[in-house]
C-alpha cells in the first residue's frame, strides 16, 4: 500500500509547493505555469491532445512491436553461428551507439510517408536492447539440458524452440522494457527533428509548437500526458513479463 | 558370455587446453549390470559418463556399443529440468523428440512416487522431488542403458537411502545397464554388482571389485557388516592412491 500512496504523497506535495511558489513569486504563466493551469490546459485540449497523444502511441507501440519481432529475430540468426555474431553484432552496437537525431534529417529525405520515417526512428532506437539481451539469453542456455536434448536426438530447430527460445524469454523480456521506453522516446525524438504538423501531428510536435506560441502550460500538459504514456507502458510490459513467467521465474515469483 | 554394453579399448580424454582427464582405460560392461564408479573430486568420472553417452569424442582409443543399446537415460548431479515446462512435459522431452506424445508419463511418474504432480513446475518441488522428475524423465523411454552423474550427492541421507531403495528395485525389474557414479563408497557398494575406483586424475582404473552382497538389497543390509568390510576394503584403495598422488 505504501508503495503506492509514498510516492504519490510527495507528487502532491511538491505540485502544492510549486503552485504557491508560483503565486508567492508572481512569476508570468509563459514562463511557469502553475499546476492548475496546466490541469486546465489539459482538459480544455482534451480532444486535441488525446488524437496527438493517439498519433505517438500509434508509432512507439508499432515500433515497438517490429523492434521485438525483428530483434529475437536477428538474436536468432546470430545464436546460430558464431562467424555470423562475429559479422553483425558490431552492426547492432552501432545502430545502438549513433544518436538517432544525427540519422533522422537522412531518413526524412529517403522516406516520403511521415508514419514510415516515425516507425524507422524509432524502432532504430529500440532494436539494440532487444537484440542483445535476447543474444544473451540464447546463450546462457544450460549446458547439461544442451547435451539432454542432443543425447535424446533433438534436431538443431528443437532444440531453438523447445530449449534455447524459452531460456533466452526472460531476457527477451527484460531487453523489451527496456525497448518500451525507448520506442517512446525515439518516437518523440523523430517527432520533434520531422516537425510535422496538420492533422496527424503527435504529442512531440504539439509540444514544440505550443512551446513556440509560448503556451507554456499546454506544452507542459503534453510532457504530462508524453510521461504517462511512458509510464503506462512500462507498466503493461512489466505485467506481461510477469504473467508470461509466473509459473517459473523467480522475477515473477509471487513475493 | 553375451556382447557387452560397453567396451572400451585404450579410451583417453584430453581437454581442449590440455587438460588430461582420463588415462588410457580398457574395459568391458556386461549387459543388464550395475556398475558403480568411485573416485576422488575431478579424476575423470563425470568425464568417463559424457565419453560413455556419446557426449564427448574420446582423444584415443574407442568405444563400442552393443546393439540395441543407443537409447541411453542419463541423470545430472543437478535435476536440470526445464523451469519452464511442467513436470509431465519435462518427463515426456525424450518421446516427445521420438514422436511418441505422453506415452507412459503417468506410469513413470507413478514408479518414482510422484504420481497426482504431473501439472507441478519444479520450482513448486523439493530437491528430492526434482531429482525424482529427472530420473523419471530419463526411464520413461525404457532405455536399456542408464547413465547417471552423482544424482544423489544434494540429497539429505534419509531421501538417499529411499531412492536407492527404488532405483535398486527398478533395476532388477528392468534389467537395465546401469553406470552409476559417486563419491559415497557406501551408496557404491550398496547398490552396485561391481564397483570401479578411479585414481586421482588423470584417472585410470585403480580397481575393479566385485560386490559380495546378496541380489536382493534390503535395507537392513545398510548396516551390515559384510557391506562395512567391502567398504573399508575400498576406502583402503582410495587411500592408498591419495598419499601417493601426495606424495609424489
Ligand atoms: N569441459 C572441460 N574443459 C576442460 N577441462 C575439463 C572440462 N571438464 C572437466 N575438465 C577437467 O577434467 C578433469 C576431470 O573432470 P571430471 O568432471 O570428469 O571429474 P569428476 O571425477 O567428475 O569430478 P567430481 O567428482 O568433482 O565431479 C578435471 O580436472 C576438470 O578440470
Ligand atoms: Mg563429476
Amino acid at each position: 500500500m505504501t508503495r503506492i500512496v509514498a510516492p504519490l504523497v510527495f507528487g502532491v506535495l511538491l505540485l502544492a509547493a510549486w503552485e504557491i511558489g508560483v503565486v508567492i513569486g508572481e512569476v508570468p504563466s509563459y514562463i511557469m505555469p502553475r499546476p492548475s493551469e496546466i490541469a486546465s490546459a489539459l482538459w480544455a485540449n482534451a480532444g486535441d491532445l488525446a488524437a496527438a497523444l493517439a498519433v505517438t502511441l500509434q508509432v512507439t507501440v508499432a515500433a515497438l512491436a517490429l523492434a521485438a519481432m525483428s530483434g529475437a529475430l536477428i538474436a536468432i540468426g546470430l545464436s546460430q553461428s558464431q562467424l555470423a555474431e562475429r559479422v553483425f553484432f558490431p552492426y547492432a552496437i552501432f545502430l545502438q551507439v549513433t544518436p538517432i537525431v544525427t540519422i533522422a534529417p537522412f531518413v526524412i529525405i529517403w522516406v516520403e510517408n511521415i508514419f514510415i520515417v516515425l516507425l524507422i526512428l524509432a524502432w532504430m532506437a529500440a532494436i539494440f536492447p532487444v537484440i542483445s539481451n535476447t543474444l544473451l539469453g540464447l546463450k546462457s542456455v544450460d549446458q547439461n539440458l544442451k547435451d539432454l536434448f542432443r543425447l535424446y536426438g533433438a534436431t538443431r530447430w528443437q532444440t531453438v524452440r523447445r530449449l534455447m527460445i524459452p531460456s533466452a524469454l526472460p531476457y527477451f523480456l527484460g531487453g523489451l522494457r527496456i525497448a518500451g521506453g525507448l520506442a517512446l522516446i525515439g518516437t518523440v525524438v523523430a517527432e520533434m527533428v520531422a516537425g510535422t504538423s496538420g492533422t496527424r501531428s503527435g504529442l512531440a510536435s504539439r509540444l514544440v509548437e505550443a512551446s513556440y506560441r509560448l503556451e507554456l502550460a499546454v506544452a507542459l500538459a503534453c510532457f504530462a500526458l508524453l510521461s504517462a504514456a511512458g509510464l503506462g507502458l512500462y507498466v503493461v510490459l512489466d505485467a506481461v513479463s510477469r504473467r508470461l513467467l509466473r509459473h517459473w521465474h523467480e522475477s515473477a515469483a509471487a513475493t | 558370455m553375451s556382447e557387452p554394453a560397453f567396451r572400451l579399448t585404450g579410451v583417453a580424454k584430453t581437454y581442449p587446453g590440455g587438460i588430461s582427464a582420463l588415462s588410457p582405460t580398457t574395459l568391458d560392461i556386461a549387459r543388464g549390470s550395475f556398475v558403480g564408479l568411485v573416485g576422488p573430486s575431478g579424476c575423470g568420472k563425470s568425464t568417463l559418463l559424457r565419453l560413455l553417452a556419446g557426449l564427448l569424442t574420446p582423444s584415443e582409443g574407442e568405444i563400442t556399443r552393443g546393439s540395441g543399446t543407443t537409447d541411453t537415460g542419463f541423470v545430472f548431479q543437478d535435476a536440470t529440468l526445464m523451469p519452464w515446462a511442467n513436470v509431465a512435459a519435462n518427463v515426456a522431452l525424450p518421446l516427445s523428440f521420438k514422436r511418441r506424445g505422453a506415452e507412459g508419463v503417468a506410469e513413470t511418474l507413478k514408479r518414482v512416487g510422484l504420481d497426482g504432480f504431473a501439472g507441478a513446475y519444479p520450482r513448486e518441488l523439493s530437491g528430492g522431488m526434482q531429482m525424482r522428475v529427472s530420473i523419471a524423465r530419463a526411464i520413461v523411454t525404457n532405455p536399456p542403458v542408464l547413465l547417471m552423474d552423482e544424482p544423489f550427492a544434494a540429497l539429505d541421507e534419509f531421501t538417499r537411502f529411499r531412492l536407492n531403495d527404488d532405483l535398486h528395485i527398478l533395476w532388477q525389474q528392468n534389467k537395465w545397464t546401469v553406470v552409476f557414479v559417486t563419491h559415497s563408497i557406501r551408496e557404491a557398494v550398496f547398490l552396485s554388482q561391481r564397483v570401479i575406483v578411479m585414481s586421482p586424475r588423470p584417472g585410470r582404473v585403480l580397481a575393479d571389485i566385485a560386490v559380495r552382497l546378496p541380489d536382493q538389497r534390503e535395507p537392513g543390509l545398510r548396516s551390515s557388516h559384510i557391506l562395512a568390510d567391502q567398504c573399508a576394503e575400498i576406502s583402503e584403495i582410495l587411500r592408498r592412491s591419495m598419499d601417493g598422488a601426495m606424495a609424489a
